[in-house]
């Protein structure tokens, strides 16, 4: 039997909980078939996270299908977020894709790119050295330095992969016109995993400590907020605090979601709420970093 | 005595591939092993960061405050960018660990928590290594 898991028109992770939603329905053994032909727009959270879906699908049973985005604009610009690239790989794909390499283009700042081992990691700051650095300071206002320090939020979100999920999983960097929030632009980073999650991580080291309110709201918690790693080292912890410190400079964002919760640090241009628990299951971890433009010295901000 | 690391080159060394950035704890690790190889305990170091891109707090904390902890007397930076200082000073701070830091100028000054730095200031003196100047500033003497 094939179960249809549909992608939401616009795929971001505000719509996310609604694709996780169907994606928990589906039980073992079941194929599933992602419906993307409906889909007009997808962010790079979207992207990432539904090759999670992809991967964490073929795990429990058959090849999942994938039906590619009807519209021809919106289909080419998954191409060029070089999505098929991965995508190719999980799943059993129906629909017309254009072989399009992926883009090096003013808003693909870092094509969805796989992360299994820190040599990934050590190209993708390669690479978004390169390409972000024009991006932060002329479109969106940060100090040239500040190119640095983006490069390590991006590493550290990167390395939770290779250290703590347990498999491997995917990151893309994106730049665009937030006109939903700010009427600004903003950088955006995606990194999302199949992989254990931050509860079955921390368990081990952090269970006893919470009691009963062990969760997966908990586990994130402990995490982002609390510093705490599954790892003893006393110097462990400093990833998620470093890219706390950094978003917390730029008025950025950064939010993650793990099995049932999702937390956020929310900035103030943003309604989000900090923590969300009770949430459809979905595996492993999917982590938002968002970055605005810098609202000039006048008060004004470039449209 | 001082122990010279050449940061830039012991990457080369210790990681296959030519990496310029101090990026994940596996990199971190490589690295720090190498530079332990050629260390005396309770040793005085200095580590030039010239030519590294970019220093992840992964590999602040694995290098730099391991080496801090569990390795050297007193050990000083050089060659740092802001964006390397942004790493490492945190790291240590949280540790309640200090380095000490060269600036451009040749003045030598704290980084990290600022409990510790005082002595390790002392200590350089102490071990004729470094002189107070007239300005009460601290550069080297030797090289």
């Amino acid at each position: 039997m094939t179960r249809l898991v549909e992608v939401p028109t616009s795929f971001d992770d505000r719509s996310f909980d609604q694709f996780a939603a169907a994606y928990a329905q589906a039980s073992d053994g079941e194929r599933l078939l992602f419906d993307a032909h409906a889909a007009e727009w997808a962010s790079p959270y979207g992207l990432v996270g539904l090759l999670a879906a992809g991967e964490a699908a073929a795990r429990k049973g058959e090849r999942p299908l994938l039906t590619a985005p009807a519209n021809p604009d919106v289909v080419s610009y998954w191409a060029r977020a070089g999505f098929f690239r991965e995508a190719g790989d999980l799943f059993e794909v129906h629909g017309k894709v254009p072989k399009l390499k992926p883009a090096v283009e003013s808003e693909v700042l870092l094509p969805v790119t796989p992360v299994r081992a820190a040599a990934d990691v050590h190209a993708v700051v390669s690479t978004i050295q390169q390409r972000a650095s024009a991006i932060l300071s002329s479109e969106l206002g940060l100090d040239p330095k500040a190119t640095m320090g983006f490069a390590m939020a991006l590493s550290e979100s990167c390395q939770n992969i290779v250290e703590h999920a347990g498999t491997g999983g995917w990151v893309a960097v994106q730049a665009y016109n937030w006109r939903r929030k700010l009427a600004r632009r903003v950088v955006v980073i995606a990194v999302a995993d199949a992989g254990v999650g931050f509860r079955h991580s921390l368990e081990s080291t952090q269970a006893k400590r919470f009691g009963e309110r062990w969760g997966d709201a908990a586990a994130l918690e402990a995490a982002l907020i609390q510093g705490v790693s599954r790892f003893r080292d006393p110097g462990r912890g400093q990833g998620l605090a470093g890219i706390r410190r950094y978003l917390a400079r730029w008025e950025g964002k950064v939010a993650i979601r793990s099995g049932t919760a999702r937390i956020a640090i929310v900035p103030r241009w943003d309604d989000d709420v900090p923590l969300k628990d009770g949430l459809p299951a979905f595996p492993g971890s999917q982590v938002l970093l968002i970055i605005p433009e810098q609202a000039s010295e006048k008060g004004s901000s470039k449209q | 005595m001082i122990s010279h690391i050449n940061v830039h080159a012991v990457l080369q060394q210790a990681v296959a591939g030519f990496y310029t950035d101090l990026v994940t704890r596996p990199t971190g690790r490589a690295v720090r092993e190498n530079i332990e190889r050629a260390l005396p305990p309770g040793t005085v170091a200095v580590m030039d960061f010239t030519g590294v891109g970019c220093l992840d707090y992964s590999c602040a904390d694995e290098i730099v405050a391991k080496l801090v902890r569990d390795k050297v007397t007193v050990l000083l930076l050089r060659g740092l960018t802001d964006a390397h200082r942004e790493a490492i000073e945190p790291v240590l701070a949280g540790a309640g660990l200090a380095v000490l830091c060269e600036r451009a100028d040749g003045v030598l000054e704290g980084l990290g928590a600022s409990e510790p730095a005082p002595a390790l200031l002392d200590e350089l003196v102490e071990r004729q290594l470094a002189a107070r100047n007239p300005g009460g500033t601290i550069r080297l003497t030797a090289a």
